[in-house]
C-alpha cells in the first residue's frame, strides 16, 4: 500500500514534482509512466527516504518510510542497478544486506537462483556485470526481505526480451499473492502488458492516472499502413480524422477499421494493413500527455501542451 | 508460492540491531578488491617502518617504545584516508541507495561507522604494537635490550590512532565524495601550517589549532595539562567542526 499526498520538490525555482498524488493498493501493478527527467525517480525517491520532499508527505504501508523499524522486511526497493560497488563480488552484494535486515544467508541463494544468476556469476565483481546482470541483481536484492511491497525504477533497462518476459511473470505473482507494486520506465510497451494501472506523469505533474481501459476510453483507434501512407493520411485528414505516426511508422487513425478502409478506397489507396488498436490509443495517449515535457515552450499544463502539439502537426502537415 | 503478509508492520518490530549495524560496516570495509587491499598495505608499511626503524644505528635505538612510536606513523597518516573512503566510498560508488532504503535512520549509519572506525583502529594498534615487539626483541640492539613501554605511551598510542580515523570519517562526512575529501584532508592542514609558520602572529595559535604540533605528540606520552588542552582544541577544529558538518550533511542530503 502507498499513499503519496502532494509530494513537490524544488530546486531553486525549478518543480522537479509538483503537487504528485496517488496511490497503489495491495495485489496491482502499477505503472508509473513518462519520459526520462519527468520527475518519476526522483517521486520514488521520495517515497522510500532517499530525497526530502519540499512539501507534501507519503506513507509505505501506513508509515512515511523513515518510521518502519526494519524496512527491507516490508518494502523492496530498486532505484538503480548501477548503484553497486564494483568491487564488490555478486553474492557478497546481497549477503551485506542479507546481515543487516536479519535473513538467513540461505535466502541469498535462494533469490540468486530465482532471477537466474548462477555460481560463477555470483562470483564475479559486479564492476564486471552486463546492465541485464546487475537488474537481475538488484530484483535479487529488493526480493531478500521477502517485502510484500516493490518499488522499482526502470526495472526493464537493460534487460533482453526473455528478461522482460520473465520479470513480467515474477511481478504478476507477486501481485497475484497480494504483493503491491510500483515500477516506473519511459517505454509505454515495457509497462502497457505488466500494469494493471497507468500514472503517467510529465513536466513533473501526474498527466493522466487509471486503468488502461479508462485512459483510452471507447475511442476508436485503428491501426493501418498502406501503398501511399502520405496520400492516406491527406485523405484521412480530408474527412477530420486525426492522425498520427505510431513508433513503428505505422499511421493510427482516430476512426473504426470500417470508416479508414471506406476513405482509403474512395482515395484510391491499396491497404497492406488494417486493425483496430487500444493499443495504438495509448500510445497516442501517452505521446500527447508527454509532448509537453521535451517542449521549450514554458507551458506545463497538459491541456494547453496538447493542443500546442497539435497546431504544430496541423502545421507542419499544411507545409507538406 | 504462499500469499504475502498481510500489509502492516507489527508494532514489536525492532530496528536492526547497532551492534549489527557495526558488524556490516565492518565487513563493507574488507569485502571489496580495494577494500581487501588497502588494510594489507597498511599493515605492510607499518612492516617495513619497524623494519627500518629497527636497522638504522645498527639497532642501538631500537626500543621497543622508540619502534613503537615509530610504527604509528603510518596509520597516522593513512587511517585518515581509510575513515574518508569508509563514508564517501558509499556516496561514490552509491550504495547509499541499498543502505538507507535497508537503514532509514542515517545517523544510525553514521555513527556505526564511526564505531567501526575506533574498533578498525584498534586492530591497528595491535599491529604496530605486535610488529615493534617483534622487531625490538629480533633485531634490536639497543643497550639494555628492548626495554619497556609506558601505559601512558600506549594509551595516547591508541588515542592517536583512534582520532587519525575519525578525523578520516569526519572530513569524509562532511565533504562527501572521495577524490575532494582526500585532498582537502591533505591540503587543509599544510595550507594551515605554513600558515602558522609564515605570518608570525599567528605562531602562537599554531600549537593550538595544528594538527602536526601538539597532536602528533599525541605518542611521546607525558604530556603536560597544557599540551593536553592544546590537544583538545586541535581535534575540536579538526575533528569536532567536520564532524559536526558531516553530521548534518550525511543526514539531509538527497541521494542521487
Amino acid at each position: 500500500m502507498i499513499e503519496a499526498n502532494s509530494l513537490t520538490k524544488r530546486y531553486g525555482a525549478r518543480a522537479a514534482v509538483q503537487d504528485v498524488s496517488f496511490s497503489c493498493a495491495p495485489g496491482t501493478v502499477t505503472g508509473f509512466l513518462g519520459p526520462n527527467g519527468a520527475g518519476k525517480s526522483t517521486t520514488l525517491k521520495m517515497l522510500c527516504g532517499l530525497a526530502h520532499p519540499t512539501s507534501g508527505s507519503s506513507t509505505l504501508l501506513g508509515r512515511p518510510f523513515s518510521q518502519i523499524p526494519n524496512p527491507g522486511r516490508h518494502i523492496g526497493v530498486l532505484i538503480d542497478a548501477s548503484a553497486a560497488h564494483s568491487g564488490r563480488r555478486g553474492r557478497e552484494t546481497l549477503a551485506l544486506s542479507a546481515q543487516l535486515l536479519g535473513v538467513s544467508d540461505s535466502r541469498v541463494d535462494e533469490m540468486l537462483e530465482l532471477v537466474g544468476l548462477d555460481k560463477s556469476a555470483a562470483a564475479k565483481r559486479v564492476g564486471q556485470y552486463s546492465l541485464g546482470m546487475r537488474q537481475r541483481l538488484g530484483i535479487a536484492h529488493a526480493l531478500l526481505g521477502a517485502p510484500e511491497l516493490l518499488i522499482l525504477d526502470e526495472p526493464a533497462n537493460g534487460l533482453d526480451p526473455e528478461g522482460m518476459r520473465w520479470m513480467r511473470g515474477l511481478l504478476r505473482d507477486f501481485a497475484g499473492r497480494g504483493g503491491t507494486v510500483l515500477l516506473s520506465s519511459h517505454l509505454l510497451h515495457e509497462v502497457e502488458a505488466i500494469a494493471d494501472r497507468l500514472i503517467i506523469i510529465a513536466d513533473g505533474k501526474i498527466a493522466a492516472e487509471g486503468t488502461r481501459d479508462e485512459l483510452v476510453g471507447d475511442k476508436a483507434m485503428t491501426r493501418v499502413r498502406s501503398a501511399d501512407d502520405h496520400a492516406l493520411r491527406s485523405a484521412l485528414r480530408g474527412f477530420a480524422i486525426d492522425v498520427s505516426v505510431a513508433d513503428d511508422g505505422a499511421l493510427l487513425a482516430e476512426a473504426t477499421t470500417e470508416q479508414v478502409g471506406d476513405v482509403a478506397l474512395s482515395a484510391g489507396v491499396a491497404l497492406r494493413e488494417l486493425g483496430s488498436s487500444r493499443a495504438g490509443g495509448l500510445e497516442r495517449l501517452f505521446f500527447e500527455l508527454t509532448q509537453g515535457a521535451d517542449a521549450d515552450a514554458p507551458s506545463s499544463d497538459p491541456g494547453t501542451s496538447i493542443s500546442a502539439m497539435e497546431a504544430s502537426s496541423t502545421l507542419q502537415e499544411t507545409v507538406r | 508460492m504462499s500469499a504475502l503478509a498481510s500489509h502492516t508492520i507489527p508494532t514489536e518490530e525492532r530496528r536492526p540491531a547497532f551492534s549489527r549495524l557495526v558488524t556490516v560496516e565492518l565487513r563493507k570495509m574488507v569485502d571489496t578488491r580495494s577494500g581487501f587491499w588497502l588494510p594489507i598495505g597498511v599493515a605492510a608499511i607499518t612492516l617495513i617502518t619497524v623494519i627500518i626503524s629497527a636497522l638504522v644505528h645498527h639497532g642501538h635505538e631500537a626500543t621497543l617504545a622508540h619502534l613503537f612510536r615509530n610504527s604509528l606513523m603510518p596509520g597516522s597518516f593513512l587511517l585518515p584516508i581509510l575513515g574518508i573512503l569508509l563514508v564517501c566510498g558509499e556516496w561514490t560508488q552509491r550504495t547509499t541507495l541499498a543502505t538507507f532504503t535497508l537503514v532509514p535512520d542515517r545517523g544510525r549509519v553514521l555513527s556505526a561507522k564511526m564505531a567501526a572506525s575506533l574498533v578498525f583502529s584498534v586492530g591497528a594498534f595491535v599491529v604496530c604494537l605486535a610488529c615493534s615487539a617483534v622487531f625490538a626483541e629480533l633485531v634490536g640492539n639497543a643497550p639494555g635490550g628492548a626495554g619497556g613501554i609506558g601505559i601512558a605511551v600506549l594509551g595516547q598510542g591508541l588515542l592517536f590512532l583512534m582520532t587519525a580515523m575519525l578525523i578520516g570519517v569526519a572530513f569524509g562526512a562532511a565533504i562527501l565524495v572521495s577524490a575532494p575529501g582526500i585532498v582537502l584532508y591533505l591540503l587543509l592542514p599544510t595550507i594551515w601550517n605554513a600558515l602558522a609558520g609564515a605570518i608570525h602572529s599567528l605562531e602562537s595559535v599554531g600549537n593550538w589549532l595544528a594538527l602536526g604540533n601538539t597532536w602528533s605528540d599525541l605518542p611521546q606520552g607525558n604530556l603536560s595539562g597544557t599540551q593536553w588542552a592544546q590537544v583538545g582544541t586541535t581535534l575540536a577544529l579538526w575533528l569536532v567542526l567536520p564532524m559536526a558538518i558531516g553530521w548534518y550533511r550525511f543526514r539531509t542530503r538527497d541521494v542521487n
